[in-house]
């Protein structure tokens, strides 16, 4: 069935996001949507901009104690806190948020087990302690390179900083774009948009009666683009969308009686239903009609 | 049952008359829409405040709705073709998973839970790698300490400048005696700001490097372990051409054992993962670094406590104390402290 709603939304929406399954512990599966790599990295800037705030908040909060002691403590005791506090904000984030940090969750990404079980204190610590390797020292090395560049060779930092860049593009190179953290912690990382119930298509009554020689014209594909069409009434050529479709149908499954302008939504409306409950009790009886084209084979 | 049937009345005429209907899938939404809509609540309250915000019965009910959903999700996927229905299904479920299967305790409950059980238990669990990592560390320590008890050359090629700071071949005994090993106080701020923070911050990175970098099959893991020695050994084969064997290693028992012990952690912890991504045994690499990595994470996790602690000791207890008896009091209380919470840490006593 699942091939169907790839189809569709193939169909609808373009391009699709990679989709991976989970199974849950109550063995019922579940679909999930791979994070785009643009989607993390800017969740990553984020957490990245709250961290230094925060860094620089309790820096200045230290001040009147710093501030007696000289230039070179003072830094030593900045670099201390920013480490403290970039581990304490995403190690308590992912742990207190159900896997999301305040940047996935502007950004609607989610970490979660990749094989379906409960996320872990450990794997949200693991994938947590690697992030220093991944970021924070190719970012210090780039830092750093600038003043080599000024005093002498730079050619160790630059080779040091290439194999860890190594390590930083590892997302590229596999499937479900794993970071080294997501290897080591058996995680992956998720987008989570909330989708929201909408009313029931399906008519009360019917006014328009069709026979099933006619509903067997079309198939869950089919009825599935009608659906999203109906729902989507904010589009602008709906209207002329709508009657095209009307015309299409009629001609398809021999509909002659004349339609007055004003009826063709209330047709469509009713055609859904009927052409809805006819591929559900089919489906009942074991006769699944992916599309048109699947009711010429019967059996198939 | 005639229930499912779309129009019950086939045989009347396309007239105004309107007719009933009534779809298997309509009536199931119908039926559970509430304790869907209930569910989306709940989670809603999770995502925002936590799994705390719930009540005592909302925590109850959020299981056996998170279930509901499920098995309405199993069913509409087999009568159901409203898409919406499906959509909202599935995504309702898969949030409603993660607030039911989501981390339960905060970052505090869990430390104390990492250093009551976690911590001790992943150094036993591993003791083969730990005792492996231990070797690499003290064949480095052999191989610089007889390097440079031969020739003093090799300590300024293989120490780097950063920490060999003053010290090297040209050094007297006077020099280290003094300014090193029983160099004066230089005052509390002095000692636990700069050197506490350098050195604490210095040593993690290396050991979480160890650690991270066993993923790349383990080799610069064995290099970075026996680099670590070598430098060990370079700095003990300079004392003891000095003669200053006994008092380079009472000023260095007092921090360095549980430095030495992080290290060793760290390394071993890399070491797991490049083992098990190396040899997955009958699992895939994939799962098989999962299942290990967590392990290797709480011993990289707790050798950086053990980093910490370390930080403290020598920025601030190795000047204050200047007798070298007493340094190894404490290096070796420290080494029996480290000793009995490994190796008994965490075990539930049986009557």
């Amino acid at each position: 069935m699942t091939a169907v709603y790839e189809r569709t939304s193939r169909f609808l929406e373009g391009t699709r996001r990679g989709r991976r399954e989970i199974m849950t512990p109550e063995g019922v599966p579940l679909p999930v949507e791979l994070a785009e790599l643009g989607e993390r990295a800017g969740a990553f800037l984020l957490d990245l901009f709250f961290w230094l705030l925060a860094t620089v908040a309790l820096f200045i909060a230290a001040l009147p104690v710093v501030l007696g002691i000289d230039f070179v403590i003072g830094l030593s005791i900045f670099l201390f806190l920013a480490f403290v506090v970039r581990n304490f904000y995403f190690i308590h984030f992912e742990l207190a948020w159900q896997g999301s940090t305040p940047g996935k969750r502007i950004n609607g990404l989610r970490v979660i087990d990749r094989r379906g079980g409960p996320l872990l204190p450990g794997a949200v610590i693991a994938r947590n302690l690697t992030r220093e390797i991944e970021a924070f020292m190719p970012l210090g090395l780039l830092l750093s390179l600038g003043s080599a560049a000024r005093g002498g060779s730079g050619w160790e930092e630059l080779s040091v900083g290439l194999w860890l860049l190594l390590f930083t593009a590892l997302p590229f190179f596999n499937r479900d774009r794993l970071r080294a953290g997501d290897l080591i912690a058996g995680t992956m990382v998720v987008a989570l948009p909330r989708r929201t119930l909408l009313k029931d298509l399906v008519q009360q009554s019917a006014r328009f009666h069709f026979r099933e020689e006619q509903l067997r014209a079309y198939g869950a594909f089919e009825l599935q683009v009608l659906e999203e069409l109906l729902r989507n009434r904010a589009r602008p050529d709906a209207t002329a969308l709508r009657r095209d479709v009307c015309q299409r149908i009629c001609r398809r499954i021999g509909w002659t009686s004349p339609l007055a302008e004003a009826d063709i939504e209330t047709f469509l409306e009713e055609f859904y239903t009927a052409e809805r409950a006819y591929l559900e009790r089919e489906q009942l009886y074991g006769k699944v009609h992916l599309d048109k084209h699947s009711q010429e084979k019967p059996g198939s | 049952m005639s229930a499912e049937t779309a129009v019950r009345d086939d045989t009347a005429p396309a007239t105004e008359r309107r007719t009933e209907i009534v779809l298997k899938s309509s009536e199931f939404r119908r039926g559970r829409e509430a304790s869907w809509r209930d569910l989306e609540l709940l989670i809603a309250r999770v995502d925002k405040n936590g799994v705390g915000a719930l009540s005592a019965d909302e925590l109850q009910r959020l299981p056996l709705l998170y279930r509901t959903a499920l098995s309405s999700l199993a069913v509409a996927r087999s009568i159901a073709l409203d898409r919406n229905l499906l959509l909202y299904l599935e995504n309702l479920g898969l949030r409603a998973y993660l607030a039911v299967y989501g981390p339960r305790v905060g970052i505090w409950a869990g430390c104390r839970e990492f250093l009551v059980r976690g911590f001790p238990s992943a150094v036993r669990e591993a003791r083969w790698h730990v005792l492996l990592s231990a070797l690499i560390l003290l064949a480095g320590t052999a191989v610089g300490c007889a390097l440079t008890l031969t020739d003093e050359a090799w300590f300024t090629a293989l120490v780097p400048s950063g920490l060999a700071e003053e010290r090297g071949p040209s050094s007297t005994r006077a020099e280290l005696a003094d300014g090193e090993i029983f160099a004066p106080w230089p005052g509390a701020a002095m000692a636990f700001g700069l050197m506490a923070n350098f050195l604490f911050t210095h040593n993690t990175l290396i050991g979480i490097m160890t650690f991270s970098l066993g993923i790349a099959a383990g080799v610069p893991t064995l290099l970075l372990l026996a680099y670590q020695g070598v430098i060990l050994g370079a700095f003990l084969a300079l004392h003891a051409n000095r003669d200053l064997t006994i008092e380079f290693l009472g000023w260095i028992s007092i921090h360095g054992v549980t430095e030495l012990t992080a290290v060793i952690l760290c390394g071993a912890g890399g070491l797991l993962i490049a083992d098990k991504a190396l040899f997955p045994g009958r699992y895939s690499r994939l799962e098989s670094l999962a299942i290990h990595g967590r392990l290797a994470a709480r011993l990289a996790i707790g050798a950086m406590l053990l980093f910490f602690v370390a930080g403290i000791l020598e920025g601030g207890f190795r000047q204050l104390i200047q007798s070298t008896p007493a340094r190894f009091a404490i290096g070796g209380l420290t080494a029996l402290i480290w000793l009995v919470y490994f190796l008994r840490g965490g075990i539930e006593r049986t009557r």
